[in-house]
């Protein structure tokens, strides 16, 4: 069964036809890029795959069931900006999934769940490159370090789909090339279903297994899928495993990251290998 | 003029002399002093002439039963009339709060006044405007009333809070009534409360004792459980309505004070008369200060007014005004209100028809005037 | 060069933030010293002298009936109905701001209403305040609330549909409810804004307050200017003035750093 099972959906607004006849079978664990020029609808598509909008005709199915009305925890998201909560520091921003889970009435943490929660969210931040970073609010911190934040911050809410709208278009390539690394070797390690939407021609070829473009071939009507390239030799994960089960090794900090975070480098060029293998109270119930 | 002077340093342009380089237009020093004498002298002798022409003056009035003639008068020429007799224009203009007309009139605004006399005292007296009031008009006769709710007994008061306008004649009106009581301000609470929303206060359960002034009297009387306990009519003569000059110009153009005197008699004289003519005055009298015929014909009840000048003038003349005075005057004074640091209330003095002083003979600053009322009682006005 | 691109040295800087100070001093103190020569009694322009000597009688000195320094009881009572006032328009607001701002069918429900509330001129309902609820100190905290509640409710309400929706998308994929999302996301971006509008409502909650206490008290600032106005005592009235103008700067200053102290992230967010 796909992951993700789009078929015939049309987006119409006012009368114009913005999407027409879009349909698509993304298998679990493949790495979707959807390409096309600017305005012809990718976002409005990806908004549809995490229930931001409805579409006007056809279903898309996620895991054979109906996609929900709203946006739930089993579709991750990040966006190009907007992404995390500026009144957190970057700690408080990966521990927040954990502590919607954890504390329907309070929405906090307390104590030893407390105490786990930031374990494994300290985790989650070193293995994006971030610790050392952690009381920083995100406007302190470079546009590079802010997706690497938004990117964790989703990862922690185990989503069961990866929906990315444009994530690194306002980085520079240097940091853009670290950040590909780094969204590939979560992808590798999770083996998570991810769509991303991207105008970046060699950024789909770089991270996807599969390239579909959406374009508009005449003005008066909507836009259509006009190629489906699968693209070969991409590493595919064997299972579907979570961030918590992972080992978690040692990446090489860029400097870039070292100037912007501005504060005493933390333990970070040491080598650990560190099972965390005690799942959270957080889990528990969590299909 | 000039004489002797140092050199002019030489940053400075020195006066060319008649024969300079720089042209025939510049002048000596000699001639720009003439020059500069010459346009002063023209500059300024229109404003001495006109000060000794001066042919435009005001009158402020605010609603009030007493001070309705005014605005009638202005509307149906009357006052226009006796001015022109006398060669000079008024302007009757209504001011909206009376505290305002006030404080017009002492910075300079009007030249006459429509006030009481415990006001003139207190402000553009004590303030150092020099006053004389030329119409006693009436005096509150019932029209300024203590109100208890549930009680009939002026006694009742004691230990009460009470609304009023502070510093106002409504709290003179308390502290005679009280006097005659044998008791004193200590005795009641005092809370300052606009007039405005007096009536409003009425309803509220928290307030069961005010003082204040028609209509707003006639307004809350309506309530049954609103009792009049004492009034100004058990205190008659002391709360007078008056119209008040500015001495200085009343000096410089006594036909200003004889024009609105006469205006006034002439006009009390229609108002009062028992026809047709008088109550159709009176009707566009009390639509002015918004009420009707009733109402109206109802406040004149509690106000006695003086439309015969030679009784007014009588009245000026009493050793009676002269006792209200002093009453005003202890008041004004144990209330702080006639200047800070002012050791007696004699540092403002009052002048009465006969020449006699109250208070500080150096300092007079309100003046009690029967002249132009008993021009007008002979008919020479 | 233009106009535009010519900037003041540091000196001129300062001397021309003074400027229209020192030129309204100087005007202010010629026109009192004209008007004192022709009458000395003149009360209209004070002079510093006769201001002081009203300072001193207000503030220093205390007053024969009621044993108190007046200008401090005075500023003890009006403040006590200012704060009071404000706390309860800030607890209102925040909750119905944050409450009808995020969810659509009390949005839809509420913001026309709240909206045309806010144009009824308080104190032309007084009379209607006054039945309802007296003319003692609950009608002066209601008139306060009333005024300024309404105005912090709307802005509140704004800045809440201001969110960016790209946040509001990413923390319901991390799984929040709506009783979360007010709470963590919602309430924490608010209340730096809610600061915000409080310093904005600071001059008419003052102009409330002494309205209120011009219709019926006992003591305040309000009352007393009131008070002596019917005399005419501009030597009290002017210190009055100035002395609520000096504390209104000051509770503005206050909010301002308190709130760069309880929100860091705020202002940064601004710098970006």
């Amino acid at each position: 069964m796909s992951a993700i099972s789009v078929r015939d959906v049309w987006q119409v607004y006012d009368g114009r036809v913005v999407l027409e006849r879009i349909s698509l079978e993304i298998k679990s664990g493949s790495f979707v890029a959807i390409v096309g020029p600017s305005g012809c609808g990718k976002t409005t598509f990806l908004r549809m795959l995490m229930s931001e909008e409805r579409p006007s005709r056809g279903t898309i199915l996620l895991d054979g069931r109906p996609l929900p009305d709203e946006p739930t925890a089993d579709r991750g998201v990040v966006f190009q900006r907007y992404s995390v909560l500026p009144h957190l520091t970057v700690l408080g921003n990966i521990m927040l999934p954990l502590e919607f889970l954890g504390s329907r009435l309070l929405g906090r943490l307390f104590g030893a769940a407390r105490r786990d929660a930031e374990a494994e969210a300290r985790a989650m931040l070193a293995h994006v490159g971030l610790d050392g970073a952690e009381h920083l609010y995100p406007a302190q911190l470079s546009g590079g370090m802010q997706q690497r934040l938004a990117l964790a911050q989703a990862l922690m809410g185990k989503p069961r789909v990866l929906l990315l709208d444009e994530p690194f278009s306002a980085l520079d390539p240097g940091t853009r090339a670290e950040i590909h690394g780094l969204t590939k070797r979560l992808w590798e390690e999770t083996g998570m279903t991810v769509v991303m939407v991207t105008h970046d021609l060699s950024e789909a070829f770089r991270l996807g297994t599969r390239i579909v473009v959406f374009e508009r071939l005449e003005p008066e009507r909507g836009t259509r899928i006009t190629f489906d390239i699968p693209v070969e030799g991409r590493k595919k994960p064997q299972e579907h495993r979570t961030p918590r089960e992972m080992h978690i090794v040692t990446q090489e900090k860029s400097p870039c990251d070292r100037i912007a975070v501005g504060r005493r480098p933390s333990a970070w060029s040491a080598a650990t290998t560190t099972p965390i293998s005690t799942p959270a109270k957080a889990a528990a119930g969590r299909p | 003029m000039l004489g002797k002077h140092r050199p002019l340093p030489r940053c400075v342009p020195s006066w060319p002399n008649r024969s300079g380089e720089r042209g025939t237009l510049m002048l000596t020093r000699k001639e720009f002093l003439q020059v500069g004498a010459a346009l002063g002298a023209t500059l300024a002798a229109p404003a001495v002439v006109r000060a000794q022409a001066r042919k435009r003056f005001s009158l402020a009035w605010t609603v009030y039963v007493g001070w309705m003639p005014w605005p009638w008068a202005a509307e149906h020429g009357i006052v226009r009339k006796w001015a022109s007799k006398y060669g000079i224009e008024i302007a009757v203009t209504e001011v909206n709060d009376y505290s305002t007309s006030i404080n017009q009139y002492t910075a300079g605004g009007f030249d006459a006044l429509t006030i009481t006399n415990m006001d003139t005292l207190a402000v553009p007296a004590v303030g150092g405007v020099d006053s004389t009031s030329i119409i006693t008009g009436d005096y509150s006769n019932g029209n300024d009333a203590v109100i208890l709710k549930d009680k009939t007994d002026f006694a009742a008061i004691k230990g009460q809070r009470v609304n009023l306008v502070q510093y106002s004649v409504s709290q003179y009106l308390l502290d005679r009534a009280l006097q005659m009581h044998n008791m004193t301000e200590r005795d009641v609470n005092i809370v300052n409360t606009s007039d405005a929303d007096m009536a409003a206060a009425w309803l509220t359960p928290a307030v069961t004792a005010v003082v204040t002034w028609n209509p707003i009297v006639q307004q809350i009387l309506r309530n049954p459980n609103a009792h009049e306990v004492f009034t100004s009519a058990q205190i008659p003569g002391e709360i007078l309505d008056l119209c008040i000059v500015n001495t200085k110009t009343l000096n410089q153009h006594p036909e200003f004070g004889k024009a609105l005197v006469g205006a006034w008699y002439e006009t009390l004289a229609i108002m009062l008369s028992p026809g047709p003519t008088g109550a159709a005055a009176r009707t566009e009298m009390a639509k002015l200060s918004g009420t009707d015929l009733a109402g109206f014909d109802d406040q004149l009840k509690t106000t006695r007014l003086y439309p015969n000048p030679a009784e007014a003038a009588a009245f000026t003349a009493s050793p009676k005004l002269r006792q209200t005075m002093e009453y005003v005057r202890q008041f004004l004074f144990t209330h702080g209100l006639m200047g800070q640091g002012a050791p007696s209330p004699d540092v403002v003095g009052i002048e009465y028809p006969d020449g006699a002083v109250q208070g500080d003979r150096k300092n007079i600053k309100f003046r009690f005037t029967d002249r132009f009322m008993r021009m007008a009682a002979d008919r020479t006005i | 060069m233009r106009v535009i691109n010519r900037h003041p040295g540091r000196q001129a800087r300062q001397i021309l933030t003074a400027l229209p100070f020192l030129a309204a001093v100087i005007a202010y103190f010629t026109a009192s010293a004209i008007r004192l020569a022709a009458n000395p009694e003149d009360r209209l322009l004070p002079s510093l002298g006769q201001m002081a000597a009203a300072v001193r009688r207000m503030a220093f000195s205390q007053d024969i009936a009621s044993g108190q320094y007046l200008l401090l009881s005075d500023t003890a009572m009006s403040l006590q109905r200012l704060l009071l006032g404000l706390a309860i328009a800030v607890g209102i607001s925040f909750a119905v701001g944050i409450a009808v701002g995020m969810v659509p069918y009390l949005r839809r429900t509420f913001v026309a209403f709240i909206a045309a509330f806010s144009m009824v001129p308080p104190l032309a309902v007084l009379p209607i305040l006054f039945i309802a609820v007296g003319i003692g100190e609950t009608a002066k905290v209601t008139l306060i609330v009333i005024g300024t509640a309404p105005f912090m409710i709307r802005d509140l309400i704004m800045r809440v549909e201001e969110l960016p929706r790209p946040q509001l998308i990413k923390v319901q994929t991390l799984g929040a409810t709506s009783w979360q999302i007010a709470l963590r996301v919602v309430v924490p971006q608010m209340l730096p804004r809610l600061i915000d509008a409080l310093r904005l409502s600071l001059g008419p909650a003052w102009l409330y307050l002494i309205s209120a206490e011009a219709i019926a008290a006992e003591s305040g600032l309000g009352y007393r200017i009131f008070l002596v106005r019917r005399y005419f005592a501009m030597d009290v009235i002017l210190p009055y003035v100035a002395w609520i103008t000096l504390l209104a700067f000051l509770f503005d200053a206050l909010l301002r750093v308190f709130q760069r102290r309880a929100f860091p992230w705020f202002a940064l967010e601004y710098m970006r």
